[in-house]
């Protein structure tokens, strides 16, 4: 695996907030070797559990008679990191464990209760999975239990592979949290918040096929998760691409997109201010994020087109003309289509006739 | 948004933004690079355009853009990733970056598409308009094979297709085309998921403007809608339906004396129940009524079958078939034993009914039929029911019963 790739990335974040996260991938693919790895390098002491050879009462607790009460009690592995203070539990083979072991297993990833004992907050949780269609005797991942992790998609970089095997493997990189880290949850709690006001209905959003119900899909408590990643991730100077991995992995791929296209859109400027303060536009480096940002503008001015507003998006776009010409020009065509009566033609409309007749959309 | 120095750049972007508004936010969101002496305008996986301005100060503003257009066309319906899925080899690239032309070009011409040279039209490839590449590509391949001189395959041909098909010199697509990295590129561009973000942000604007009937060529919009609304292979949700049941049944693990728990020992004086698992039955009814496609039939009968022997149940299955009676069940081995016989009207209701007076009882019945048929208004007691509708205008199935859609490819 090399360092940048964004699921291992995306996997150092979400183990450091301690958000339970699931890796999907073929068999020997390393899933195994990289989160070892990774435990190794923050020093956490690494408890592997394989899930489809245990039995439901494993992770309930098994009952002993005490007296005249039963008391559940911890496997070895669960004592052993609750002395640690701190680890990281890997709950391999997930897929295929049997439904009622993956109940059995829900307060695990979630509540790091196993029987009546209670795992350290510090305790990270990580499981991996082979796809249902690659394990021959896999089972879909329950609804409730695909809804508690952050599922990450494990590819590999035939590259990697190949540098890997003569060079030896690289050691995952591991992002550093710093102090103070989760003050950053506010401000993504707030943006979380803000889109799901504008789009309520994916607030929750239970899958309706059975293939996508062992994915990530939007709920309350994956929200949450991805409002968590989201600072964790900004807070450790992660890429983007991993910021993405890992709203898409805890929200699902749908929402996860929705959400993002949401974020980019926000940094776009808001057209009535643009219009109220002409001058202070700045136009987006993107071509694509200018086109958006001047059609809005000029579809903002078209709906309600006032001399002052006209002339105020005339001197936008004249300010646009010096970098990016064509983009400018189609927002002027727009405009120049909803000149209110009695208005004086802007000086800048000059300024795009010669790309206009250039392309040939002005007679002579 | 810097200028690259390419004479009549925003003539060109201009025009193409005008002349297909729809795909205006693609067009600007593609950076151009002009690279003198490359002969060629390719385009990468990043969405960088690379130009070089001799070739291009040739051509006018319309053409520019249309080839702009066009490439902008291989990034949004991802042909280089599409051919690695192929299997496209380096030798091939060239064939496949002609079936891509010609996935793009059968409806954007016609809609005004100005490009250098004569463009790949399907009719050039001896197939009909409106295919996928992939489906140009095989029709390629076929057409070679016929010993027609092997136009089109190999590099060889090289010259003498540009000469005869795309005169200009602008062949050479890229790795945006074919997926194939080039020697010369560099890191940077765009992230594959702000391409992702830009593909789909397209995709809305086609649908946007698709509403106005006429305004976006047919084979665009479809591409549209498949992005934004993605179909899922049917294969994949009849499997994940049913594990669902399957796991549901089998998921209902009790607990019974009949044999100590292992976990006996450190119980002391407490007898522990051992826990049991149920191994399903599974029973298969199938239409048999003179509307269904046997050959569809077979295919999603191998399919439930080979899920089955995945998950250890294939000696549990019967197969019945079924129109307004039903025929006596049948224990398979393959699906290749299934007999159809019937034929004339279609009552799923009694093979449903005569799935549940199978003993030992079955747990889940699988029903493939193509919907034409009354239902019984309550699912049976106790027993999971997941239907495969079989063709694109099937009926919805009745609520209580999970559903899946199979369609041909």
């Amino acid at each position: 695996m090399s360092p940048n790739n964004p699921a291992v990335e995306a996997l150092g974040v979400a183990v450091a907030a301690r958000v339970p996260v699931l890796l999907w991938g073929a068999p020997g693919t390393g899933k195994t070797s990289a989160i070892r790895a990774m435990a190794q390098i923050m020093g956490l002491p690494c408890e592997t559990v394989i899930a489809s050879i245990r039995e439901p009462s494993d992770f309930a607790g098994l009952p002993i008679v005490v007296g005249d009460g039963v008391r559940f009690a911890p496997p070895a592995w669960a004592k052993r990191l609750a002395e640690a203070g701190h680890g990281l539990l890997f709950l391999d083979e997930l897929s295929t464990a049997p439904p009622a072991v993956q109940a059995a297993l829900l307060r695990v990833v979630l509540e790091r209760a196993v029987g009546d004992l209670l795992l350290p907050a510090a305790v990270a949780v990580v499981a991996a999975a082979n796809p249902p269609e690659q394990a021959a005797d896999g089972w879909d991942l329950s609804a409730p239990l695909a809804n508690r992790l952050c599922h990450l998609a494990w590819q590999t970089d035939p590259r990697s592979v190949a540098d890997g095997l003569a060079g030896g493997w690289a050691p995952p990189v591991v992002p550093v949290l710093p102090d103070g880290w989760q003050a950053e949850e506010v401000l993504s709690r707030g943006l979380v918040s803000a889109f799901l006001r504008v789009r309520p209905a994916l607030a929750c959003a239970p899958p309706s096929d059975a293939a996508s119900a062992g994915r990530g899909w939007p709920s309350p408590r994956t929200w949450e998760m991805a409002a968590r990643l989201l600072a964790a991730a900004s807070a450790s100077g992660a890429s983007d691409e991993a910021r993405s991995v890992l709203v898409r992995g805890a929200v699902g791929d749908g929402a996860g997109i929705e959400f993002l296209a949401w974020l980019s859109e926000m940094d776009l400027p808001d057209p009535e201010q643009v219009l109220a303060d002409p001058v202070s536009f700045q136009l987006p480096e993107r071509g694509d994020r200018a086109y958006a940002a001047l059609a809005a503008i000029a579809a903002a001015v078209a709906t309600d087109p006032t001399p002052e507003r006209w002339t105020a998006g005339w001197q936008v776009l004249g300010l646009a003309a010096d970098v990016a010409p064509d983009v400018a020009a189609v927002a002027a065509r727009v405009l120049a289509k909803c000149r209110p009566e009695g208005t004086a033609l802007p000086a800048e409309i000059h300024r795009f006739v010669p790309v206009l007749r250039a392309a040939g959309l002005l007679q002579a | 948004m810097s200028d690259p120095g390419l004479d009549g750049l925003a003539a060109a972007r201009l025009w193409a933004a005008v002349k297909f508004p729809y795909l205006a936010t693609g067009v600007f969101g593609a950076q151009v690079i002009a690279e003198r002496g490359s002969g060629a305008v390719s385009v990468d996986e990043s969405w960088r355009m690379h130009a070089d301005p001799e070739l291009t100060a040739g051509w006018t503003p319309a053409q520019l853009g249309s080839v702009l257009v066009h490439h902008v066309c291989h990034l949004l319906r991802t042909h280089g990733e599409r051919a690695q899925a192929t299997g496209v080899r380096p030798d091939e690239a060239r064939t496949w970056v002609r079936a891509a032309d010609a996935e793009i070009n059968d409806d954007l011409v016609p809609a005004g598409l100005d490009l250098p040279g004569r463009p790949v039209l399907p009719r050039d490839l001896r197939a009909e308009d409106g295919l996928l590449a992939e489906q140009y590509f095989e029709a390629i391949r076929a057409f070679a094979q016929e010993g027609k001189g092997g136009r089109g395959v190999g590099p060889s041909d090289r010259s003498g297709q540009s000469d005869e098909e795309t005169a200009g010199g602008w062949v050479d697509c890229g790795s945006g085309a074919d997926g194939i990295p080039r020697p010369s590129s560099r890191p940077g561009g765009l992230p594959g998921w702000q391409a992702d973000l830009l593909r789909r942000q397209v995709a809305l604007d086609v649908a946007a403007h698709g509403k106005l009937p006429g305004t976006v060529p047919a084979g665009l919009l479809r591409w549209a809608q498949q992005v934004l609304s993605p179909r899922v292979n049917w294969r994949v949700l009849l499997k994940a339906e049913l594990r669902r049941a399957v796991a549901e049944v089998a998921g209902a693990v009790d607990y019974s004396y009949r044999r100590p728990s292992r976990r006996s020992a450190v119980a002391g004086q407490v007898v522990l129940p051992a826990l049991r698992r149920p191994v399903p039955e599974v029973a298969v009814v199938c239409d048999t009524s003179g509307s269904m496609t046997a050959d569809l039939l077979a295919m999603v009968l191998a399919e439930v079958e080979g899920l089955l022997r995945a998950l250890g149940l294939a000696r549990q299955v019967r197969v019945l078939a079924c129109d307004t009676a039903v025929g006596p069940a049948q224990r398979v081995s393959s699906a290749r034993q299934v007999q159809l016989i019937g034929g004339g009207g279609t009552n799923m209701g009694a093979g449903i009914a005569a799935a549940a007076a199978l003993r030992p009882r079955p747990a889940v019945t699988v029903v493939l039929t193509d919907g034409y048929t009354p239902w019984p208004a309550e699912p049976p007691k106790g027993m999971r029911i997941v239907v495969g509708l079989i063709g694109s205008r099937a009926p919805d199935a009745p609520p209580w019963a999970r559903a899946v859609r199979v369609e041909p490819d």
